[in-house]
């Protein structure tokens, strides 16, 4: 009878919500929307830029060598000389400003050394690729004398290059899309976590109060605590579908888009079982944990409005620590990291994705999850059957 | 049935209701009248387990409301007037449903019992539409349905006719008069005196959460030595407040 009562409300409580707009637009808006925005823009901004640097290499240089001619042979470079070159390339119109100083061929020729002097913003992607461009004209030049140099000696390019390296990557493709993924995926999912439940929270408690539904319910012979249940099994499931959704949307933007450079080959296959089932019990945990925390804060809420200025205090909870690490290597991640809530949730997805489950961060992380699940389940509780606290008047 | 046993209740420094006593028996429609604020909805809320009496005990059908919460939710349907509270995204027969499953009513008995419900307050039209569209008197007859789909003994009317307009509001004491007719105990709040006399023999009247009178009308109208309702009220308030 009891599992029963829980059941019959909960049902009722995802028809409702599967009828609501609101909600529906709440749960899918990470998922459908900013994911595939953000990737957009990403990929975008991205590509122009990488093609802008390469199509145009303003650079200016004062001095005169044969470099010049190694300079001019690279693809998209413009020799200029404006009137201000320093201001010039503050303002982004040259990248970088070469300086060959005088004698600097003779000096080259002669068995010597010199000194080139080249100034860039560091600041500008742009001109960071200018100089890379600037030193690849620089090492052709450099080879060339040292050939020279080898051939007056009597000697071949080998002889100073006695050992070839090759490098080869150790991580595998799988293990390289992990990596870009365990960045941006334990945001989208922590984020559509939080998110995907607010609507959900809001319109289970606050608002069931400011329909004076909630005061209906309560003089039916069933227990507060069994309406509980059923609505933070509700929320939860609302919070896992969107996570659910920001994930396959993910997948399937990584496959689509123009992010897929570099040959890295973007697969899900790289969650094994193991990474999967603690990736699985994480999001589960974390949805409990955001779900206690939206049902407490929409039944301390007096309105539907308040609650859902309320709310934003959960979604904001919920991207300080998934920004946090985002940039973070799991190598990296500080083992306090693994005992703060929220935090251990993240840290946990990012190792899930990078195929590195440590049994003892996922021990301890999960651990201390569900005990801050129940602490925030009971402090929920407790406020809920406090007297006359579903009650308007 | 219902044994109303000085009863008080406080939130905080408010004396919303303040050692009230009355019974009410089978068959029976009880009002309870008052202006705004006099503690109607507190004593109702009460009954309903709701809230808890800061002092003193209500038992419905000897079941006492501090000890016995569950037994004394089985046995009471209450409605409140005014906006009521329903699910609008839900039809009217999955709200109505919704409580009977509450109730532990399942499959055809439950079924029956909505049919049963929607011929009595003529609401086959409107059955299967979802409540948001509704009307306040055909939401109002949605909430009826609600209350009584696990046929209570007791029945808890909070100014149920607070909203609707006057055919509506006749039908619905005319409702009420035949539920009485079955032998159900019935308490019925307002603040309209009028209203309160066409269905009720006996009263009580509460100002400012105490009991200013408990009996029936009309040894209200000899003590008082006068007709008009409203004066009889008026009269009441004022004895008790000097
Ligand atoms: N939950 C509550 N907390 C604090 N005060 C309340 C609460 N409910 C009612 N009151 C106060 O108790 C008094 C009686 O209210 P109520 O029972 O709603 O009156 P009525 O239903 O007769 O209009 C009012 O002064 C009201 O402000
Ligand atoms: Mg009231």
């Amino acid at each position: 009878m009891d599992r029963q009562v829980v059941w019959t409300i909960f049902g009722k409580e995802m028809l409702d919500l599967l009828r609501d707009r609101k909600t529906l637009i709440g749960t899918f808006l990470i998922p459908l929307v900013v994911i595939p925005f953000v990737f957009f823009l990403l990929s975008m901004s991205y590509s122009n830029v990488e093609k802008e640097a390469r199509a145009y290499v303003p650079i200016a240089v004062t001095g005169t060598s044969k470099l010049v001619d190694h300079l001019r042979s690279q693809p998209g470079v413009r020799i200029l000389s404006p009137d201000r070159p320093a201001e010039a390339l503050q303002a982004g119109e040259l990248r970088a400003i070469v300086t060959i100083p005088d004698h600097f061929d003779q000096a080259l020729r002669s068995g010597g050394s010199a000194r080139l002097h080249v100034a860039y913003d560091n600041t500008n992607q742009k001109s960071v690729y200018a100089k890379s461009v600037i030193d690849s004209a620089v090492q052709q030049y450099s080879s060339d004398i040292v050939s020279m140099r080898l051939r007056q000696a009597g000697l071949s390019a080998e002889a100073i290059k006695p050992i070839e390296t090759t490098y080869e990557n150790a991580a595998s493709d799988e293990r390289q899309t992990g990596g870009m993924l365990a960045g941006i995926i334990p945001l989208m999912v922590v984020l559509s976590l939080a998110s995907g439940g607010v609507a959900a929270a809001t319109d289970l408690v606050a608002g069931e109060k400011e329909r004076g539904t909630l005061e209906s319910l309560l003089t039916t012979p069933i227990a507060a605590n069994q309406i509980l249940t059923a609505k933070l099994l509700a929320v939860m499931v609302m919070s896992c579908i969107s996570a659910t959704a920001s994930l396959l949307s993910l997948s399937f933007v990584f496959r689509l888009g123009p992010l897929k450079v570099d040959g890295t080959v973007l697969s899900f296959g790289f969650l094994s079982p193991a990474s999967l089932a603690v990736l699985a019990a994480t999001i589960v945990l974390l949805a409990a944990l955001f779900a206690g925390l939206e049902l407490t804060l929409s039944t301390v809420a007096k309105s539907f409005k308040e609650g859902q200025t309320y709310m934003t205090g959960v979604v904001i909870l919920a991207m300080i620590p998934s920004y946090m690490l985002m940039p973070i290597h799991p190598v990296d991640i500080p083992a306090l990291y693994y005992v703060l809530p929220v935090f251990n949730g993240v840290a946990l997805c990012k190792e899930a994705f990078y195929g590195a489950v440590d049994p003892l961060h996922t021990l301890v992380g999960l651990g201390t999850s569900l005990l801050y699940v129940s602490v925030v389940i009971a402090a929920t509780a407790r406020l809920f059957r406090r007297e006359g606290a579903v009650v308007r008047w | 049935m219902i044994e109303v046993n000085q009863v008080s209740k406080r939130f905080g420094n408010i004396a919303a209701v303040r050692n009230v006593t009355f019974s009410v028996s089978s068959g029976e429609v009880y009002g309870l009248l008052g202006e705004n604020g006099a503690g109607k909805t507190t004593t109702m809320r009460m009954m309903a387990t709701i809230l808890q009496p800061t002092e003193g005990d209500i038992r419905i059908g000897g079941f006492s409301v501090r000890t016995q919460p569950v037994e004394v939710r089985r046995r009471i349907g209450i409605l409140f007037g005014g906006d009521v509270g329903l699910y609008n995204r839900l039809t009217a027969r999955e709200n109505i449903a919704y409580f009977g499953r509450l109730y532990g009513l399942t499959g055809a008995r439950l079924d029956q019992r909505i049919d049963q419900l929607s011929r009595m307050l003529h609401m086959e039209a409107f059955i299967d539409r979802r409540v948001g569209g509704f009307s306040r008197g055909m939401k109002q007859k949605v909430a009826i349905a609600r209350t009584l789909v696990h046929d209570p003994d007791v029945i808890l009317l909070d100014e149920p006719t607070t909203g609707l307009d006057v055919t509506a509001a006749n039908m619905f004491r005319r409702m009420v008069a035949m539920l009485r007719e079955e032998g159900k105990t019935i308490l019925f709040s307002s603040h309209n005196m009028g209203e309160i006399e066409k269905l009720c023999s006996r009263i009580a009247i509460i100002h400012k959460g105490s009991l200013r009178y408990a009996g029936t009308v009309a040894a209200l109208r000899e003590r008082c030595g006068m007709n008009d309702l409203d004066d009889i009220f008026m009269a009441m308030v004022e004895e008790g407040g000097r």
